[in-house]
């Protein structure tokens, strides 16, 4: 069956997008980390080695962290989407206290990864809030970091986790 | 990414409805991790038109057990796998292998079904497209795998495997396998080297030194550098075979009481004559002239093909039993209605002997090419005229262009119609034939014989434009406009002969056609159930290897008639496909030693053969065309260790049939076969299993090396061992000599130590992956060491 119209779930907002090559449609071929940045605006995920091995352009959908370059958007039709830029609380523009929690231990360099580590690590915190040293390792392996900014990291998720508790 | 369509598939039937009709245009996906980076770098010739979504199947994705055992449904995502506390007890190996492919991020949308069948990923294979352009590496139908003489440190360290026919054997008409004997002579089995060939050619040291050798212009390394000398290896052997005769021609062991004649003792007629008798029938020739061989003996030059080679191949045919019945005409001496009472069944090559009238002025006073070499061969004397003119482009034509100007000739002169490029005769020939001074003239097609009175003074020519047609039907095409002359005193033609069926009495009535005798392409049967026919008789002039062929066709054919069954030669490859990794990086291919132009004669042999040590290096340039890229799956290679069972929409593999049977998973399956679950039964108690995988990067690398162990213990001894090794050739396959030796043991480092040698046995590791041995060792000896 071809998928002509999708609806999809970005933040808590919903968007119903067309499939075609028409202007303002969303190609079959598109990946979900295009169609974020160029379509919605979300430049928060990153584009960087658009085949899946560097984490920089990660998701949470549908509670699972993935790489949005390897998802195509047309199959993402009823799914639940968060972005980095989903964090925030919508009302009191507080950041979530794992943003908080990197920039109080300057777990950055560049910034370029950040979004995709803490989105990884948000979504391993929703499955499992109390990880260890070395889960937060496993769960990071994915998202590559070429300024070091690795060892903040991860005191900055256990900081987060934590104070979570 | 580079535009699709893309089709939500809502169940099996639908997905493979797709797939089907769309002819191979369409993908199917799961999770899409391994298609979509094929996909963005376009590293295959053919981009999808469409992409089938798997993942909307309702129902594949479970992990669940049952009295059969252990079932995992293909779209269950490695994640799941890895974290299912079911797998984790059960089968540990399998949720470490999930775990540890790529990244949990990858692991959270990977499928098991997916990663099974997903592609290599050699880099260059995976060459993106626009960095230059994708690789049209072997496994992608181009000629050369690039990593055997390239960047290999990834590659398998056990040889590699066919991902197509050898181009070599697909370009020889006889599809002699020429990868398989020349790796036995590589391993220094000249027996087993000679049987390979003497399977569809019982006269290789004829063929070694007549043949056009079609198979050197497809072979592999003309992409390189210089192709393997094929020629020189075949002589080689073929030499060896008739320097052994009685070790490779034996009488049939069992007679099979029916009788079989061949008339003509051709090429087509003599191999035809082998393996009839190879069956066990009573054999024989028939030949009018003198000496057996056709135009082996009477047409082929002696310096091209020694009369000795062919008189040693005749002694070892006579040697099995074969007889030969010399002086004998069929047609005149025995009539071909007498024969066909008298055989079980016959077979007719009796070649192209008759001459072919080309329509000039004055074309009586010309000389026909292949009664001049005849000549030669009776008389030796009959010296032609000092400026000698031959019409023809064709072997033949050199052979006699060669053999006058041998004789004395002050001056050879060829006139063809075709252009230089076109020209039949194969180029061996034509530079043998410029080396020793005669003109080649191209192009040029005679029109008038010039005379003076009765003596021969040249030809008027005229232009050739084209000789075929677009349909390359024969239709020469004429510039009148453009003309020439050339002097000559006497003019031997060999422009292709023609057949002679008057020997067919009245009563054996054959359908012809074309002044040929027709046959079945497939059994070569004549319009008269019983008699078979070949060479050039049935096909018009052709070439030595293509006689050679219809001969073993019909001999085949001539058995099912019979009703004989001949002996089933296999020809599986055992193992991978070795290769030399130092001798693939030579450069210049062997040639053999050529007597000086002034030194050579028209009896002596212009060439001699190779040594042994030349022959064993021209061997080991083989490249033994396979792909040496490595299976990448690590779910695949614990499958296999696990005796698992893989289900698809058509039938239920074991796991041994889906990963090791080709190199290309998915070649296994149909376009519209999924594979929809996965399953592992006898998971007892005792049962144990583990996965070691060696990598440079704890995380997103794929295996250089792994092992996956199961095994049960009893009484402190290892039973039912399986072990399978990863990433160290194109697919994972069984160690059995380890599994072998572990059987009845007690775990204990000695014995880790010695299944970790019996491991590496065999390997062949390549000029980069050398490092991959001490490695395969130590996972082995890890992975029987682990509690």
């Amino acid at each position: 069956m071809k998928q002509d119209k999708i609806r999809l779930t970005v933040n808590g907002s919903s968007h119903d997008l067309s499939i075609g090559v028409n202007l303002g449609e969303i190609a079959p071929s598109e990946t979900l980390v295009h169609t974020l940045r160029e379509t919605l605006g979300l430049t928060g995920a990153k584009e960087s080695c658009d085949h899946g091995a560097c984490g920089c352009c990660t998701v949470i959908m549908d509670g699972q962290a993935v790489p949005s370059c390897m998802v195509l958007t047309v199959e993402c039709h009823g799914k639940e989407i968060t972005t980095i830029e989903g964090l925030q609380d919508p009302e009191t523009e507080a950041l979530d206290p794992l943003q908080q929690s990197f920039i109080d231990n300057m777990a950055f360099q560049c910034g370029y990864c950040t979004p995709g580590i803490i989105m990884t690590s948000k979504a391993l915190l929703e499955k499992n809030p109390r990880p260890d040293e070395e889960e937060i390792k496993e769960a990071l392996a994915g998202n590559f970091c070429r300024c070091i900014s690795q060892y903040q990291v991860i005191e900055a998720v256990k900081q987060a986790a934590k104070n979570g508790r | 990414m580079q535009y699709f369509d893309h089709v939500n598939a809502r169940t099996l039937r639908e997905a493979a409805d797709y797939l089907r009709s769309s002819k191979g245009s369409a993908k199917a996906m799961a999770g899409g991790t391994d298609l979509l980076g094929v996909l963005k770098d376009r590293i295959l010739p053919q981009y999808p038109e469409t992409v089938v979504n798997l993942k909307t199947i309702e129902g594949l994705e479970y992990i669940k057990q049952d009295h059969q055992g252990l079932k995992i449904g293909a779209l269950t995502k490695l994640t799941a796998i890895a974290e299912s506390d079911l797998i984790r007890e059960k089968c540990p190996s399998l949720a470490r292998a999930a775990d540890s492919v790529a990244t949990p991020l990858i692991r959270n949308l990977a499928t098991i079904g997916g990663n099974l069948c997903q592609d290599v990923r050699c880099w260059y294979y995976r060459y993106p497209d626009d960095v230059g352009g994708a690789m049209q590496c072997l496994r992608k139908g181009g000629d050369l795998c690039y990593a055997v003489r390239g960047e290999n440190r990834y590659n398998s360290i056990f040889g590699g495997m066919k991902v197509s026919e050898s181009p070599c054997t697909a370009r020889c008409p006889n599809g002699t396998d020429i990868p398989g004997y020349i790796s036995r002579l590589r391993a220094g089995d000249m027996v087993g080297a000679a049987r390979i060939i003497m399977r569809v050619n019982p006269m290789p040291a004829i063929t070694a030194r007549v043949c056009g050798y079609f198979c050197q212009e497809g072979c592999s390394r003309n992409a390189c550098d210089e192709n393997v000398s094929i020629s020189a290896l075949e002589r080689f052997v073929g030499d060896y075979i008739l320097d052994h005769v009685d070790e490779f021609f034996t009488a049939p062991e069992q007679e099979s009481g029916k009788r079989v004649a061949i008339v003509g003792s051709g090429p087509g007629g003599l191999t035809a004559a082998y393996y009839l008798r190879q069956a066990g029938h009573a054999v024989t020739v028939y030949e009018k002239m003198a000496e057996a061989g056709g135009l082996l003996t009477y047409a082929i030059p002696a310096y091209r093909l020694p009369k000795e080679c062919v008189g040693r191949t005749m002694a070892a045919f006579e040697k099995i039993g074969i007889t030969f019945r010399l002086k004998t005409e069929i047609g005149k001496d025995i009539r071909t209605e007498d024969l066909d009472e008298q055989y079980d069944s016959i077979f007719f090559d009796t070649g192209a002997w008759k001459r072919r009238i080309i329509g000039i002025e004055g074309e009586e006073m010309t000389t026909f090419g292949l009664e001049f070499l005849m000549e030669v061969k009776q008389w030796m004397k009959d010296k032609p005229g000092r400026n000698v003119l031959v019409i023809g482009g064709g072997n033949v034509a050199v052979d006699v262009a060669v053999t006058a100007k041998r004789l004395g000739a002050v001056s050879v002169t060829m006139v063809c119609l075709e252009a230089e490029k076109e020209l039949p005769a194969s180029i061996d020939e034509l530079r043998r034939a410029r080396e020793e001074g005669v003109v080649i003239l191209p192009q040029w097609s005679p029109t008038r014989v010039l005379r003076d009175d009765d003596r021969i003074k040249g030809l008027d020519l005229v232009r050739c434009e084209s000789v075929f047609d677009l349909d390359g039907k024969f239709a020469p095409v004429f510039d009148d406009t453009v003309k020439k002359s050339v002097s000559g005193d006497s003019i031997l033609v060999a422009v292709g002969q023609r057949t002679d069926l008057s020997f067919l009495g009245k009563d054996i009535d054959l359908e012809t056609k074309n002044g040929l005798i027709a046959v079945d392409p497939e059994s070569q049967m004549t319009s008269k159930p019983g008699l078979f026919a070949g060479g050039e008789v049935t096909s018009g002039p052709a070439t030595v290897v293509m006689a050679l062929k219809s001969g073993r066709k019909a001999a085949a054919a001539m058995n099912e008639y019979l009703g004989v069954k001949a002996a089933h030669v296999s020809s599986e490859v055992n193992g991978f496909l070795a290769f030399d990794p130092q001798g693939v990086l030579k450069s210049a291919r062997a040639r053999l030693p050529e007597r000086l132009p002034a030194d050579r004669s028209v009896e002596a042999e212009d060439t001699s053969g190779l040594e042994y040590d030349e022959a064993m290096t021209e061997a080991e340039r083989c490249l033994n065309c396979g792909c040496i890229a490595v299976n990448p799956s690590d779910i695949a290679t614990v499958l296999l260790a696990l005796d698992a069972t893989i289900k698809t929409t058509k039938r239920t593999l074991t796991a041994e049939e889906f990963f090791t049977s080709s190199a290309v998973v998915t070649n296994l399956l149909d376009d519209d076969e999924l594979v929809t679950e996965i399953m592992v039964s006898g998971l007892g108690k005792g049962h144990r299993s583990v996965y070691e995988k060696f990598r440079v990067r704890s995380t997103i690398d794929f295996a250089i090396v792994s092992v996956a162990f199961a095994y049960e213990v009893g009484n402190d001894k290892i039973k039912n061992a399986r072990i399978a090794l990863g990433g160290v050739a194109p697919v994972a396959f069984r160690a059995r000599e380890v599994e072998d030796y572990l059987n009845g043991r007690t775990v204990s480092e000695d014995v880790a130590a010695e299944a970790a040698e019996l491991a590496v046995k065999g390997a062949i590791p390549l000029e980069k992956n050398g490092y991959k041995i001490p490695v395969l060792k130590t996972m082995v000896k890890r992975a029987v060491l682990k509690r």
